[in-house]
């Protein structure tokens, strides 16, 4: 009999148990740790653009001129917000009627296919939205509306409006699946029809999920890289009129990764991308913990769901 | 279900106006031979319509919905007339009002003005038919759900199409075999699919004990309510930071200490996998009952003996999923490693002993061959090898997304408790 001795047995239960949960706590503590390093290390190399060229001029200047030293991120600010909200909008109206369509209209035949084939497209890569969309879309506007160049602000809001459609839908219709069966069958008793229980009664119930899809959506628009640069034409400056999405704009993202290829490490201009990156970064997160917050209040709101 | 004929024939109106101006938006085709027949198909449903309302005598329903029914009406009689009288014809133009950088010709104005009849008339006559009551509210509503869901399909479902009936030209046994060859004008891609592969799966390496082991702590030691939701947030916090600023951390950190190499992009794509890692693993042990736990523990198991044994092995198929969805996830990302793993090459990847790859050696990768040649587009004769790029790329990806599903409801139906 190879027993181990009873001693020795719990020597090992007690301290590899202990081991072992030590380990998997620093694996839990990984996010954390990742989260500070990458705000460390935005804010060291960013540092010193905030610095020289001065808080205010960078987060309020009116030129992105790099050749000269110039380094105002404004434009940036104006133009994402232009494509985030245009985005957002052409999102919102084909993603949210979609899944209404999938959660309470559907047949089960239907559902088994569609929500597959949307859950597919969620992973479809982001280069690859942007090679169409350079071929396609924006030759399509160019000859349409008659541009000097198709790269346009309206280029990539509507690429970023269909690329996030199957994140949005996925997300909106688990929020409405998850509102509790007696609230809509209360609201039929009552002799509501389908549309009004929906109007009235599922959708409100689902609103804190849906504008918890639409927060993480506008982190996402805002942050997505490769797609933006390709169609947006990356050209820092601030539309004039301020409305005219069929110029030529820059995002964060897109002067991030359209510029760093080039630049000297060390440089005024690589620290101020940096800074550009760490300010992207803020408002990421900012979104991130709001949608998180919102999050929390469902499950509280509906217990377990 | 009954319906007039007149209000089938405004149906059916509205149907043609829609398709056929939408048609012509979406091909910018000449619009000389749809035009009459559009002139023709507006007078009809502008009169179809006035009838229709006077004989359901619509006038008894309300005065505001009479006023909308009017508006409507005065609008298609109005695109009638501008085109009838020519002042929106051929040569029709608005050359950028205020200033902005577009015009709106004819051939985009037109159509666009006939599409918004042809929902009008729709709209109308499902009102009338329904007499402006609750469930015609509820008939027009469903069909505007079920139109924006056909065309969110007929969009994305385009996307892959387009892709496909591209780049399936360019793909051959050499294309997959072969390293490119003048700057990728010619010869295949062998190296950028297997710089990608060595990548994913160094990517895999970093995240799945990360991301499985931090979803262990958090369901099942951690008892610390406010860490919990600290790491939670983080998480959330990490799921939500955009690609490029990955790429501007691995620059400052990673790139300094291992250089431009196949480690620095392993683990960058692994971070970016964790969050994702994280919460399906999350679920999955979530969806483990506790009585199974307690039937561990009450036979004398330790707890991470309960964790091994049973937690586990009946989480696996939710944890697979997530590995597999992070493999997709990490084969998609192009910012991330563009300065800091990745070199527009036609070496392949050196291996030590042939086994193991060199981690500190840039490598070529899909998602960056492709950038290139998208770069080099105008330039040079690229387009043929770029859509079959995309669509090796493509295939990967959604062959992964597709292996994760198919687990995932495999397991479904055969796991209950």
């Amino acid at each position: 009999m190879d027993l181990p001795r009873p001693g020795r047995m719990r020597f090992q239960r007690r301290y590899g148990e202990r081991f072992i949960e030590a380990i998997l706590f620093v694996f839990a503590m990984a996010s954390i740790i990742i989260m500070l390093l990458i705000f460390y290390f935005l804010v060291r190399e960013g540092l010193r653009a905030f610095v020289e060229v001065g808080t205010l001029n960078l987060v309020l200047g009116q030129k992105w001129h790099p050749a000269g030293d110039i380094y105002g991120i404004m434009p940036l600010i104006i133009d994402s917000l232009l494509i985030t909200a245009l985005a957002l909008f052409i999102n919102i109206s084909i993603g949210i009627p979609l899944s209404i369509y999938l959660a309470e209209l559907a047949g089960t035949r239907e559902k088994d296919i569609l929500k597959p084939a949307i859950e597919l497209l969620a992973g479809v890569p982001s280069i690859v939205y942007g090679f169409l969309g350079i071929i396609i879309l924006v030759s399509y506007l160019q000859s349409s509306f008659d541009m000097l160049t198709g790269r346009s602000i309206i280029a990539c809001s509507i690429l970023l409006g269909i690329m996030f459609i199957p994140r949005m839908t996925t997300i909106c219709e688990d929020a409405l699946r998850a509102v509790p069966w007696e609230f809509k069958e209360g609201s039929l008793a009552l002799g509501a029809n389908e549309w009004q229980t929906i109007r009235h009664v599922t959708v409100p119930a689902a609103s804190s999920g849906i504008i918890a899809a639409i927060i993480l959506n506008i982190g996402s628009t805002i942050g997505e890289t490769m797609a933006a640069l390709l169609v947006v034409g990356n050209v820092p400056r601030i539309p004039s009129p301020i409305f005219n999405i069929f110029g030529q704009g820059a995002t964060f993202t897109s002067v991030i990764a359209g510029e760093m290829g080039e630049v000297a490490r060390g440089s005024l201009h690589y620290q101020a991308l940096f800074a550009v990156g760490l300010v992207l970064l803020v408002v990421v997160s900012i979104l991130s913990v709001m949608a998180d917050l919102i999050r929390a209040r469902i499950q509280k709101k509906f217990g377990g769901y | 279900v009954k319906i007039k004929p007149s209000l089938a024939l405004s149906y059916g109106l509205s149907a043609f106006l829609f398709l056929s101006s939408l048609a012509c938006l979406v091909l910018q085709s000449e619009l000389n031979s749809i035009t009459p027949l559009w002139e023709f198909a507006l007078i009809a449903s502008f009169l179809i319509s006035v009838l229709n309302a006077l004989t359901n005598r619509t006038w008894r329903v309300g005065l505001r919905s009479m006023a909308l029914l009017s508006m409507d009406l005065i609008y298609i009689l109005a695109v009638f007339i501008l085109i009838f009288t020519g002042s929106l014809g051929p040569g029709f133009e608005i050359k950028s009002p205020f200033g902005i950088g577009a015009s709106f010709g004819f051939k985009l104005v037109l159509p666009f003005l006939v599409l918004a009849t042809s929902i009008l008339t729709a709209k109308d006559s499902i009102n009338i038919q329904y007499n402006y009551s609750p469930k015609g509210r509820q008939a027009l509503v469903f069909l505007a759900v079920r139109l924006s869901a056909v065309l969110a399909i007929l969009i994305l479902g385009g996307i892959l199409f387009i892709i496909i009936s591209k780049g399936v030209w360019a793909l051959s046994w050499q294309f997959i075999t072969e390293p490119p060859r003048k700057l990728g004008q010619e010869g295949g891609i062998s190296t950028a699919i297997l710089g990608s592969l060595w990548m994913v799966l160094g990517a895999m390496i970093v995240s799945a004990p990360l991301g499985i082991g931090a979803a262990i702590y958090l369901h099942e030691y951690s008892r610390n309510v406010s860490l919990n939701r600290l790491i939670t947030i983080a998480v959330s916090c990490l799921n939500g930071v955009p690609s490029v600023v990955f790429g501007l951390f691995g620059l400052a950190f990673l790139v300094t200490h291992f250089g431009i190499s196949l480690l620095s992009g392993s683990i960058i794509l692994g971070l970016i996998n964790i969050p994702t890692i994280i919460l399906t693993s999350q679920e999955a042990l979530k969806s483990v009952p506790n009585s199974l736990r307690e039937g561990s523990t009450a036979l004398g198991a330790t707890k991470w003996q309960t964790i091994k044994k049973v937690v586990l092995p009946s989480s696996m198929p939710g944890i697979l999923t997530g590995l597999i969805i992070g493999v997709a996830k990490a084969s998609g990302e192009t910012a991330p490693i563009m300065w800091t793993a990745v070199t527009f090459t036609a070496a392949p990847v050196q291996m030590i002993y042939g086994v193991v790859p060199n981690v500190f050696q840039p490598v070529n990768n899909l998602d960056y061959h492709l950038l290139n040649l998208i770069s080099f587009l105008g330039a040079w004769d690229v387009e043929k090898n770029a859509w079959g790029t995309a669509l090796v790329l493509l295939i990967l990806v959604l062959a992964t997304n597709m292996l994760a599903i198919v687990v995932r409801n495999y397991y479904r139906k055969k796991i209950s408790w």
